[in-house]
């Protein structure tokens, strides 16, 4: 055992200090999941994208030859803690395209794939920007359920159906799509493909669904007979589903991470806050804070010990699942903890972060009005637990 | 960064549970309960010759070098198969601290029967308020001469009844410069004027009140210095938090596993229940409070191994063994149904030891107020 993070590790933890204090507002301090809403947050979460990316830290963990520094995961988790604590934006590219797109290319495109859509993402410019169309109508947790389907013409993909609950489609230059591409298949997890779309073929539309508190974030993705070249085809054709499966993890892997940095952010935030106000003095406020104290330690250690089991070649199978519940456990507690110590400011709009009632910048009310979405987001806690139950302690399958 | 054991540490992992497996059934641990001494001396006997009491000590004290993490891993599975033994409260509570604070006249001549099994020792700390703040510490000690002389009682004292020596936290003093007023004593335990008597605990675990009636202890068996013992409490606390822990994550895991294996077994509406969603997520999460509470117990356990102890992360790993240890107990018997309401069911024998668990080393209450306190003079990072 040695929990001693790396001499290498803590100087690039410097090196991002060093960054956000040059490159974002003092005081910074950020919603999540809000830059892809307002035009001028957009705006300015591709500016420090394309900086990222000149500081090779976009794409870090991706091979060099694609845009990356082949980062080891260690290095990758420490920048996405510390994007997650100083709540850097532009990370992310859309949702996707940092996160999953790249790299599950990097293990199932084309060399003519890879040469085209990674470095767009590596450098940060809006045509590396992607979002992702796995949610259907009828398909959220039951993602084997999609309509929407792609069937071949000729040399192309005639694609038909709906996509919804698509975060940045409005901002997306790609879609990484999930279709059915053998309607006959015998099980209807073998007929699926994923191919990658351009947003501005004819026959795409993009409605907006906006959120309860007014964020723009998701929306609805219309296709009516969409075409696209069978080149944008990845991986082998109705493979989509395996192959989905087999970057899921490693792509999920390291979220944890990010989640716990976030997190710890507002923890600090409301510890500062509770001593200014004397809050700090109350004893439930002061017990409340020690026990998301200890929430935030708790799901930094689940969080390491996916990387570590991951930094081991292990694939790490339920873990990702133990975290993604753990963390919105934590998130939720944090929310509820949080808005009780704002007390009635915790009622202000987050979208008028500039207001001058407004408290450490919204991001309290912020987190309490998102943390219901973040727990569905990219698989709900139930279907979370499902997966720690049939694959972690090996119960026999609920459905 | 590395969480897992090295080559000898699995294998003293392996050993002590083979050991465990074979000599503590649950069988056993139900003849305790009834057994007047609360333990077994031809197992506290082999248990000395497996070199187990002396683990941490140096070899001049009969020890084999090892270190706090060995020690985790036994309390770990100590608390894995619910071994009833006075280990905690002789090895964990008052061996190492003697080993720390320690005179080396102290060490000569109460390591080595430590080590090899001859002397039991229990920590005598709690009293009537039970509570681990030591300024709830009443027990007076008085010099009188070359002696002093010990009044009062102490509550929640395990193994105090076949304890050869007792670690007394008593108060000389009040607050004066550089000291606190607190007092630890070396008391044999057959000077006169003690009294013990075994608490009706439920789960039979030999906690004891003992009385203390002007009992005299020669001077020389101070341990550490005259009143400033609340450093030796702290240094007690700070280890006996995280073994108590580590036994707590041993007992967790135990009991989780036993609920998996009955939901996989037990058949209703023609299903394992274990393939129902609302069986499925309870063990989920008790599966992650497990996993969480495993790290935290590991990664405080290397922080002391190094020498660097943080009250901030020892506390938040006591309170997450207080949350998770009850929740994995509630919920296992709920989902054994009613079957695990009896006494014939090993799963209760896990559940009625949650609170002196909880209890011992301080509640989440206590350890809340200790985190809080750390995060006062806690420092944000700045850019």
């Amino acid at each position: 055992m040695d929990f001693k993070s790396g001499e290498k590790e803590e100087a690039l933890r410097r090196q991002i200090r060093e960054f956000v204090k040059e490159e974002l507002p003092s005081g910074w301090l950020t919603a999540m999941l809000e830059e892809e809403s307002r035009d001028e947050d957009w705006a300015f979460a591709m500016s420090i994208a394309k900086k990222l990316s000149k500081r090779g830290w976009l794409t870090m963990s991706w091979p060099e030859e694609y845009g990356g520094k082949g980062a080891s995961l260690w290095e990758q988790a420490i920048y996405l803690e510390e994007v997650g604590y100083w709540g850097i934006p532009g990370t992310s590219m859309g949702v996707s395209g940092v996160a999953w797109v790249g790299p599950s290319l990097v293990l199932f495109g084309t060399d003519e794939q890879k040469e085209k859509y990674l470095p767009q993402i590596a450098s940060g410019e809006p045509d590396g920007v992607w979002c992702t169309g796995y949610s259907e109508p009828d398909a959220g947790s039951d993602f084997a359920n999609i309509r929407t389907t792609a069937i071949k013409e000729g040399d192309e993909y005639v694609i038909n159906g709906q996509k919804i609950w698509t975060s940045a489609a409005h901002r997306a230059r790609w879609m990484w799509i999930a279709a059915v591409t053998d309607p006959d298949a015998p099980k209807r997890h073998a007929g699926i493909s994923t191919i990658v779309v351009d947003m501005k073929s004819e026959g795409i539309t993009v409605n907006p669904l906006v959120n309860y508190t007014g964020y723009h974030i998701f929306n609805e993705v219309f296709f009516d007979e969409v075409r696209v070249p069978c080149e944008n085809l990845v991986g082998e054709e109705n493979k989509g589903w395996y192959q989905l499966m087999r970057s899921l993890g490693y792509e999920r892997g390291s979220v944890g991470v990010g989640a716990f940095g976030y997190g710890k952010r507002i923890l600090d935030e409301l510890i500062s806050y509770a001593k200014q106000t004397g809050l700090f003095q109350n004893p439930e406020i002061r017990h409340k804070l020690a026990d998301r104290a200890m929430d935030i330690e708790t799901a930094k250690m689940l969080a390491y010990q996916t990387i570590w089991k991951m930094s081991k070649n292990v694939i790490p199978v339920y873990e990702p699942s133990r975290d993604k519940v753990f963390n919105d456990i934590v998130t939720e507690r944090l929310a509820l903890t949080g808005t009780e110590i704002m007390g009635g400011y915790s009622q202000l709009d987050p979208l008028n972060r500039d207001s001058r009632w407004t408290k450490l910048q919204g991001c309290v009310e912020g987190l309490y009005w998102l943390f219901p979405g973040i727990a569905i987001a990219a698989g709900t806690d139930e279907i979370e637990r499902n997966i720690i139950a049939q694959f972690g302690l090996k119960l026999p399958k609920s459905y | 960064m590395d969480f897992g054991f090295s080559k000898d540490q699995k294998m003293i992992q392996k050993s002590v549970k083979d050991f465990l497996d074979k000599e503590c059934p649950t069988d056993k641990v139900r003849e305790l309960e009834e057994d007047e001494l609360g333990y077994d001396p031809a197992m506290w006997k082999k248990m000395a010759e497996l070199g187990w009491m002396g683990i941490a000590f140096p070899e001049e004290y009969e020890g084999t070098e090892g270190d706090i993490t060995d020690l985790m891993i036994m309390m770990e599975e100590m608390g894995r198969v619910l071994l009833p033994s006075p280990f905690f409260s002789t090895v964990a509570l008052c061996s190492l601290p003697l080993l720390e604070y320690g005179s080396s006249e102290q060490k000569k001549n109460f390591l080595p029967n430590i080590a090899s099994g001859s002397e039991i020792w229990s920590l005598a700390l709690t009293e009537q308020s039970a509570k681990y703040d030591t300024s709830e510490i009443g027990l007076g000690a008085t010099l009188e001469g070359n002696e002093y002389i010990l009044t009062g009682s102490k509550l929640f004292i395990q193994y105090a009844n076949v304890a050869n020596y007792l670690l007394v936290v008593a108060r000389t003093g009040g607050k004066g410069e550089g000291e606190d007023g607190i007092t630890l004593f070396i008391v044999d335990k057959k000077s006169p004027g003690i009294g013990i008597e075994i608490m009706p605990t439920t789960a039979h675990d030999k906690q004891c009140e003992v009385t203390f009636d002007r009992v005299k202890v020669p001077k020389s068996n101070v341990l550490g210095e005259v009143g400033k013992g609340g450093d030796i409490v702290n240094f007690i606390l700070q280890r006996g938090a995280i073994l108590k822990s580590a036994e707590m994550l041993g007992g967790a895991q135990a009991a989780l596993d036993i609920t998996v294996e009955y939901a996989k077994q037990r058949i209703q509406f023609k299903r394992p229940i274990g393939s129902f969603q609302a069986i499925q997520h309870k063990l989920a999460d008790m599966a992650t409070g497990v996993e969480g509470l495993r790290y935290l117990v590991y990664a405080a356990t290397w922080e002391l191994s190094i020498g660097s102890p943080s009250n901030l992360k020892i506390s938040m790993v006591k309170a997450k063994a207080n949350e998770v240890y009850q929740r994995i107990g509630i919920d296992s018997i709920k989902i054994h149904g009613a079957i695990g309401f009896t006494k014939e069911q090993d799963i209760g024998l896990y559940y009625i030891r949650t609170k002196a668990s909880q209890f011992a080393m301080g509640d989440s209450g206590f350890h809340r107020e200790r985190m809080a306190t750390e995060l006062e003079s806690y420092q944000p990072p700045k850019l």
